[in-house]
């Protein structure tokens, strides 16, 4: 079942929206989902990256558990936003620590459940039937990229990894006006693919299930940010028992192996 | 409002004029043909031109990128013979905003004409006038409230154009971002205090354009 | 003049339009109830209407000729028309009008100042045409017709909304015409007075063919006022019962 990720919004900081207009609006949101909700259904707001590894661990899961389990996949920038308006998630698996840290401060996520052990590369991409060569990050300043494909880089985390990592390497300026934002990583990884761009920084993750994507240059990880997937929780859930099963079974060896699969680093904890 | 604020106002702005005026010639055009002649598949074409109307926009948005990417079928010729690129582009904002605010403009324009006496224009003609004086000096000039009026709605169409124009020139900064897109994407990043400052602007120039058009019906039509 | 209206063939709603007439007068009536094509006839010779078959032909000029693919268009003929409900342009003034289709005129009996004298519409000129009594659109059109310098004019039903009073002074205006500018012209009416007043000859037209041709005091005598249709009789009738009804302006 597929949810909506566009709800309307009005901040509850904001000096013009009150807190009582955006109640009303969460409990809209709240009514339209349990309408569709139904015991032992646990729903999961996470990173747009994570989504096959997440499809399969889960088929895997229902099948042990007998809880059936939901997914809502998007810019973890633009989940987190969610949560905070009090969209009905039981759990966040976000693509970087500070959309988490944002939700924690605000308590909205169960400290205690908070763990944090996938972690990712970036790499440089370009379509397949592409007969560029892009190696480094210098080359994407080069002539021969006009355009590069880049989850927003002021919020997503997949797009503020990739700056993080131009900027390292002292690009940034120059391939800022080249720059396509797109909404999340899946949809730069689209645009590269379907050969309107020239260039895209993804994650390792995702051009591997792509055919259609060539992967030119994988970033080494002192080259790039620390990247970290961190998943609680949610307070709000009201199924936090469920929930708390579900993100044991996340951290349990067979998942750590479906996440290795799809090219995901897994800290060791033990 | 800061400087970036004030492009994308006039940006969206100027567009959205280019995009009215870009999609004139055809709307009468289409809207002459549709008011003055009969032919089998009058209906099939009446219904291909309400299609950006009813359809969701970014399906609309959807067509147009397979369209004109650099792997489709227009597109493609474009990048290869013209080295034009269009998606992701000003231009793809202004295809976006000329297909989508069309059919209004085609509309409006047909109803004028057909409330054009067609005997004034075979008069004119006995009077010695060609056919396109007959169409500048008699159909236009009594048409041209509608016409006007219908500008003006496409105008503030494509001003508030969001859906097909995402798909296909994409948001970026300082090259494609209109007033609905920067709206979308501040709230995204939970700047609402500026999404509100950016809604303003768009109310105040929507107000104007409807305004203007309301204003334009009822008038009295008086002689040139 | 001598305009042939041969073969004609036109299909209308409710019948055929058949004609095959010469005409050698001057001023011709086409009289007739309404309904019987008169008007559709009319625009055939402006070249309004394409019809089935035709040869029609002014002086030595070939207008239409169907069986060659001859045809010349509306605005080449050279015919002036006023038609029925006289298809003034609203949204120009009355001198916008006159001067729509003005030919700066090699023949000086069509200049500006003449035709509008001989119609005396001088102090209409600046004023809009939608304000105008019936009478006065009535000069009006016939002027713009005038102003292109044309070969024939076509009249349709010039008198017909106006009342007694009105129609009493128009025709004189016509007649004016008719003397001034040595035109010939085709009047199309149901009124037997006007018919005779003006015209040299007289065509009965009924459910699309002409069934008589003559001078009006022939055609007149043969024919009772049932010919006339509605029209006639309701005048009539409104004489009879001394009533001076008044028509709408159009």
């Amino acid at each position: 079942m597929k949810h909506p990720t566009i709800y309307r919004r009005f901040h509850t900081h904001s000096t013009f929206a009150d807190g009582v207009l955006s109640k009303v609006i969460a409990g809209f949101v709240v009514v339209l989902m349990c309408c569709a909700a139904r015991a032992g259904e646990l729903t999961v707001f996470a990173a747009a990256s994570l989504s096959d590894a997440l499809k399969e661990i889960a088929r895997n899961y229902e099948k042990q558990s007998g809880d059936r389990v939901v997914f809502n996949f998007g810019a973890s920038s633009i989940l987190a936003r969610q949560i905070e308006e009090g969209a009905p998630a039981d759990i966040f698996f976000s693509a970087d620590e500070a959309k988490m840290d944002g939700l924690q401060k605000l308590g909205l996520i169960l400290k205690e459940t908070r763990q944090s052990r996938l972690s990712n590369s970036l790499v440089i991409v370009v379509a397949a039937d592409s007969p560029l060569q892009v190696l480094s990050a210098q080359d994407l300043a080069g002539d021969k990229v006009r355009r590069i494909a880049l989850a927003d880089p002021k919020a997503v985390p997949a797009g503020v990894y990739a700056r993080a990592y131009l900027e390292k390497a002292r690009v940034w300026t120059a391939v800022e006006r080249k720059i396509i934002p797109t909404e999340n990583v899946r949809a730069a990884l689209a645009a590269v693919e379907s050969g309107n761009v020239d260039a895209g920084i993804v994650y390792k993750t995702d051009a591997t299930v792509s055919r259609r994507v060539r992967v030119t240059c994988e970033v080494k990880p002192e080259e790039g940010p620390p990247i970290s997937y961190p998943m609680a929780v949610v307070t709000e859930s009201s199924r936090i028992e469920a929930g708390k099963r579900f993100l044991r079974h996340l951290d349990s060896v067979e998942a750590e192996r479906v996440f290795e699969k799809y090219g995901f680093i897994v800290r060791k904890q033990r | 409002m800061s400087a970036e604020d004030w492009q994308i106002v006039w940006f969206t702005t100027w567009v959205s004029a280019l995009s009215t005026l870009v999609i004139l010639p055809f709307g009468l055009a289409a809207g002459l043909l549709l008011a003055r002649r009969d032919w089998p598949g009058k209906s099939a074409v009446e219904t291909i031109l309400s299609l950006p109307l009813v359809m969701p926009p970014v399906a609309t948005g959807l067509i147009l990128l397979k369209l004109l990417g650099r792997r489709g079928a227009l597109g493609g010729f474009l990048h290869d013979t013209l080295h034009l690129d269009i998606v992701f582009t000003w231009l793809a904002v202004l295809v976006s905003l000329s297909v989508m605010s069309f059919p209004l403009l085609v509309r409006s324009v047909r109803v004028a004409f057909e409330e054009v006496n067609p005997r004034l224009e075979q008069i004119a003609r006995t009077l010695g006038a060609s056919d396109l004086r007959v169409f500048w000096a008699i159909t236009v000039r009594l048409a041209a409230r509608g016409i006007i009026a219908g500008m003006i709605l496409a105008f503030a169409r494509a001003l508030g154009e969001f859906g097909a124009t995402i798909m296909v020139a994409g948001n970026i900064p300082g090259q494609t971002s209109t007033l609905s897109l920067a709206i979308f994407q501040s709230v995204q990043l939970g700047q609402d205090n500026h999404a509100f400052r950016l809604l303003a602007v768009s109310v105040a120039l929507a107000f104007a354009a409807v305004g203007a058009s309301e204003y334009l019906a009822r008038r009295k039509w008086a002689p040139l | 003049m001598k305009l042939l209206l041969q073969r004609i063939c036109l299909p209308l709603k409710e019948f055929t339009l058949e004609v095959d007439v010469g005409i050698q007068s001057q001023v011709t009536a086409i009289f007739g109830p309404s309904g019987a094509g008169k008007t559709s006839l009319l625009d055939l010779v402006a070249g309004l209407r394409r019809p089935k078959s035709a040869l029609i032909q002014l002086s030595d000029r070939v207008l239409t000729d169907t069986a060659r693919g001859w045809n010349i268009s509306a605005r080449s003929r050279e015919i002036g028309y006023v038609p029925q409900d006289l298809a003034l342009f609203p949204h120009l003034s009355v001198r916008g009008n006159l001067l729509f289709g003005y030919r700066a005129a090699s023949n000086s009996l069509f200049r500006f100042e003449h035709v509008i004298d001989v119609l005396e519409i001088q102090p209409l000129l600046p004023r809009g045409v939608t304000d105008l009594s019936g009478g006065e659109k009535q000069r009006v059109a016939l002027a713009r017709a005038l102003l292109t310098a044309p070969r024939l004019v076509l009249l349709d039903e010039p008198l017909a909304s106006l009342d007694q009073k009105l129609k009493a002074k128009i025709i004189p205006y016509l007649c004016r015409v008719r003397d001034e500018f040595d035109l010939p012209m085709l009047y199309v009416t149901h009124d037997q007075a006007e018919a005779a007043a003006l015209c040299d000859e007289v065509l009965v037209m009924e459910s699309g063919r002409f069934v008589r041709q003559g001078k009006p005091d022939a055609i007149f005598v043969d024919y009772p006022m049932s010919l006339s249709a509605e029209g006639y009789s309701r005048r009539l009738e409104g004489l009879q019962s001394g009533e001076n009804r008044q028509f709408s302006d159009d």
